[in-house]
C-alpha cells in the first residue's frame, strides 16, 4: 500500500492567466462533516465546492467515513466561473489517494452532474498544454483519467497508454483515445467509419488497418462502428502503438475485461487478424519508463518475448505499487 | 390432531395453491411452500421463524411448519447463469455453473438459509439472483478485491477463481462448480445498448438541462418505508451471523492482534445492538411523526448501512482465502468498514442533520 497522503493541492487557471489554489487536507472525521470547505469572503461558494466534491464521491466504488477532508481556496473565484470545480474534485481525490498524480496538477471544468462523473466543459479559452482541461473535446468524464469508458454515455471511449519513443529520459507515455458510435445503417466498408484526425494519411491507413485486423480477428466490430481514434502526442516514433491502440479499441467496444487504473501497453503484430502480439525493440529503456510511471491499478501488457528478459525486480517493483504485468502472445480472452 | 387438518386448509393463503415445482430447478431456485406438501425428490426444504433461525427438511418428509416460520422449498441446481463482470464491457462475460450448497454439518448456521432468510422476500428466482451476483461480482472488482484485468494470465484467473468462488460461498452460500469467460456479444449486443441509451439521452436533455444537479439524486424511485425495512432487516439477522464467522475466520497470532481482533469484535457488537434498537422511521419521538425528507434520508443511511454490510462478507470470503500475510491491509478494510456501518447506523438514529460547510 502506499503510504497516506496527509496534504495535496490542485491549481485552477482563472481567465486572466492568474492560478487559485485549492488545498485539501485530510484529519481523522472525530464526528465532524465528510468535507469541509472555505473560500476567503464567499460562504456561497464554500457551499457549493462541498455540493461538487460530495456528487463527485458518488462516482467512486469505495467509500470511508473515517477521514474529514478539508478543502481552502486561497482566494475568492469570479462568481461567473466554475472552472475550479474540477480543481476541487481532483485535490480531494488526490488527498484521499484515490488518484495518483505524477505531478502537480492544474485543472479547468465545471459540470452539472457530478455524481455521473461527467465534466461538461471549461471558461478558459486558450488552455496552455499543462492544464488538464475538462470538456467534452478534452476530458469528457472523471473516468477518463485512467481512460475507462464512461457507464453513461453514449459514446464508448477508452484510453491506452504507450511508451511514445524508445524509452529514455526524454521519453514520456502518450495516450491513444478511440471512441466509437454506433454507426446506424450498414456500410459496405468499415475502413470508411473510421477517422484518425491528428495523423498524417500514411499513418491513418495504418490505423486502419490495425483496427480492421484487430476486429475480424474479433468476429464482431466490424461495419457496426463509427470510429474516431486520436492521440495525445502525434510526435511518436515506430509502430509499437499498435497494442496500445487494439487495447483501447477492445475496450471501447465493451469486448475486453477492465483495468482499474490505465492500460499500458507497448507491442506490434503483422497478423492482428489472427490476435497475435509480437516483438518490439528497445526492451531496457521502455521498461524503465514504465516503470517510473505506472501507479496503482495500471495494467502493463507487453510482448511475451520480453518476458525471459525483463529487468530484475520488475515485477515486483510494479506488484508493490499496485500495477502489474502481463506478457502476452495473443490478445482476446485466455 | 384432527382439530389442526381441518382447519389448515382455511388458514393457507391463496397463493399457495400455486405452488408450482416444476419451475425449481430451472428458472427458480428457491419458491415459498404451503405447509403439508411432501418435498420433491432432489429438493429440500428451508424454514425460517421470525428470529431469522432455519432448519433444514429433506427430500420425502412433510412441510410441517411451526407457528410463524416460513417455509421454502429449495432445489439444489445445478444452475448456469451469466453474469457481465464490469459495466461498461457488456460482451464479455462470465459463465457460472453453482449449486446450493447442502447443508454443512460443521457449521452453525447456513450462509444459502440465512440469505432465504434475510434477503429473499418470497421467491428467490435465478435471474434476480444472478443479478445480485453481479452486483457483489462488480462491486469486489471495481474495489480491486478482485482482479480481472485486460488479457487475464491463467496464474491471475486462478487467483480470481479462488477469490470469487470463496466470495460467492460466504455472500451467498452457493459453491461456484465452473466459472468460464464467455463472448456475451449475441446476447447483450452493445452497439445497440448505446443506441437505446442514446435515444434516452436525446429526451430529457431539453428538461434536464436547466434542472438543479441534485434533482436527479433525491428523484430516486424508492420507498423509503419498504427499503428502510428491508436493510434494517438484513441487518438486524446477519450481523450476529457475521460477527460469529469474523471471529472463526481469523486466529490471532499474537497478542497485538488478538486485541484487533477483539475490537473489532465489540465494535460490530455495538452496531448491531444499535440496528436490534432501532428508533421507528416514521417517528421523531414517541407520537411526534418526522417529516417525510427526514425520513428519506434516514432510508438512504440504512441503505447505505446495508451496502457496508455486504462489503463485510466479502472482506469475510478475502480473509478466508488470504493467509497471514496480507491481514494487516484486511484489517485496516475490516476498520473502514465498521466505521461505515457505525456512521450510517448512527445517523440512522438521529432525527435531523444540521449541515455545516465549515464545521
Amino acid at each position: 500500500m502506499t503510504a497516506p497522503v496527509l496534504e495535496a493541492s490542485c491549481r485552477s487557471m482563472l481567465p486572466d492567466g492568474s492560478m487559485v489554489t485549492i488545498t485539501a487536507t485530510r484529519r481523522p472525521r472525530a464526528g465532524r462533516a465528510d468535507v469541509k470547505c472555505s473560500v476567503p469572503g464567499a460562504p456561497a461558494q464554500a457551499e457549493r465546492m462541498q455540493q461538487v466534491v460530495r456528487l463527485a464521491r458518488h462516482t467512486e466504488p469505495r467509500y470511508d467515513s473515517r477521514d474529514q477532508v478539508v478543502l481552502s481556496a486561497d482566494r475568492a473565484f469570479d462568481p461567473a466561473s466554475r472552472d475550479w470545480e474540477l480543481a476541487a474534485v481532483l485535490a480531494d481525490r488526490i488527498v484521499r489517494g484515490v488518484f495518483q498524480a505524477a505531478r502537480p496538477v492544474v485543472a479547468n471544468g465545471w459540470s452539472d452532474a457530478w455524481h455521473l462523473g461527467r465534466i461538461d466543459g471549461r471558461v478558459l479559452v486558450n488552455v496552455p498544454d499543462s492544464v488538464l482541461a475538462g470538456g467534452p473535446d478534452a476530458l469528457p468524464h472523471l473516468g477518463a483519467l485512467t481512460g475507462q469508458p464512461d457507464p453513461v454515455a453514449a459514446t464508448a471511449s477508452a484510453r491506452a497508454w504507450f511508451p511514445l519513443h524508445s524509452g529514455g529520459d526524454h521519453d514520456d507515455l502518450g495516450w491513444v483515445d478511440v471512441s466509437v458510435r454506433p454507426l446506424a445503417g450498414a456500410m459496405d466498408s468499415d475502413d470508411d467509419a473510421i477517422s484518425v484526425p491528428d495523423l498524417d494519411a500514411l499513418r491513418q491507413g495504418q490505423v486502419r488497418a490495425v483496427l480492421a485486423g484487430a476486429r475480424h480477428f474479433d468476429g464482431r466490430g466490424q461495419g457496426q462502428w463509427k470510429t474516431t481514434v486520436r492521440f495525445g502526442e502525434t510526435g511518436f516514433s515506430g509502430d509499437s502503438y499498435g497494442l496500445a491502440l487494439v487495447m483501447a479499441d477492445r475496450i471501447a467496444r465493451g469486448r475486453e475485461f477492465m483495468a482499474r487504473g490505465r492500460v499500458i501497453a507497448t507491442g506490434t503484430s503483422s497478423a492482428w487478424h489472427a490476435g497475435k502480439v509480437e516483438t518490439v525493440d528497445a526492451l531496457a529503456p521502455k521498461c524503465a519508463l514504465i516503470l517510473r510511471e505506472a501507479g496503482p491499478g495500471d495494467r502493463i501488457l507487453l510482448p511475451k518475448a520480453w518476458e525471459s528478459a525483463l529487468p530484475q525486480g520488475m515485477r515486483e517493483a510494479l506488484r508493490a505499487r499496485g500495477a502489474s504485468l502481463a506478457c502476452v502472445e495473443r490478445i482476446g480472452i485466455i | 390432531m384432527l382439530g389442526s387438518l381441518f382447519r389448515n386448509p382455511l388458514r393457507r393463503p391463496p397463493r399457495q395453491d400455486a405452488f408450482d415445482a416444476t419451475m425449481l430447478g430451472s428458472v427458480a431456485i428457491a419458491l415459498p411452500a404451503p405447509s403439508g406438501i411432501t418435498i420433491p425428490a432432489p429438493c429440500a426444504a428451508v424454514l425460517v421463524d421470525r428470529g431469522g433461525r432455519s432448519r433444514r427438511l429433506a427430500a420425502g418428509s412433510r412441510i410441517a411448519a411451526l407457528e410463524g416460520e416460513t417455509a421454502w422449498c429449495v432445489h439444489p441446481g445445478p444452475y448456469s447463469c451469466d453474469l457481465v463482470p464490469f459495466a461498461s464491457a457488456p460482451e464479455i462475460g462470465l459463465r457460472v455453473s453453482f449449486a446450493v450448497d447442502a447443508s454443512d454439518p460443521r457449521a452453525t448456521h447456513q450462509r444459502f438459509d440465512l440469505f432465504l432468510a434475510s434477503e429473499a422476500g418470497s421467491a428467490v428466482e435465478l435471474a434476480g439472483f444472478g443479478a445480485l451476483a453481479q452486483t457483489a461480482l462488480q462491486r469486489e472488482l471495481a474495489q480491486g478485491n478482485l482482479e480481472l484485468p485486460p488479457c487475464t494470465t491463467l496464474e491471475e484467473w486462478n487467483t480470481f477463481r479462488s477469490g470469487f468462488n470463496q466470495l460467492m460461498y460466504t455472500r451467498f452460500g452457493v459453491t461456484v462448480d465452473d466459472c468460464v469467460p464467455v463472448d456475451l456479444g449475441a446476447a447483450h449486443d452493445y452497439p445497440a445498448l448505446l443506441e437505446a441509451r442514446l435515444a434516452a439521452q436525446a429526451v430529457p436533455v431539453t428538461a434536464a438541462a436547466s434542472a438543479e444537479p441534485a434533482a436527479a439524486l433525491t428523484a430516486e424511485a424508492f420507498v423509503p418505508a419498504c427499503e428502510d425495512a428491508r436493510a434494517l432487516r438484513r441487518l438486524f439477522l446477519e450481523l450476529p451471523c457475521l460477527m460469529c464467522a469474523v471471529r472463526m475466520a481469523v486466529l490471532p497470532a499474537d497478542q497485538g492482534r488478538f486485541r484487533q481482533h477483539q475490537e473489532l469484535l465489540r465494535r460490530l457488537d455495538l452496531v448491531s445492538l444499535s440496528v436490534g434498537t432501532m428508533p421507528a422511521l416514521e417517528l421523531a419521538a414517541p407520537g411526534r411523526p418526522l417529516a417525510p425528507e427526514e425520513q428519506l434520508r434516514r432510508a438512504r443511511h440504512t441503505r447505505r448501512a446495508a451496502a457496508a454490510l455486504d462489503e463485510a462478507w466479502a472482506l469475510l470470503a478475502r480473509m478466508k482465502v488470504a493467509g497471514e500475510g496480507p491481514l494487516d491491509v484486511l484489517f485496516d478494510e475490516a476498520d473502514r468498514i465498521v466505521a461505515n456501518l457505525e456512521t450510517e447506523t448512527g445517523a440512522r438514529r438521529v432525527t435531523h442533520v444540521q449541515d455545516e460547510v465549515a464545521a
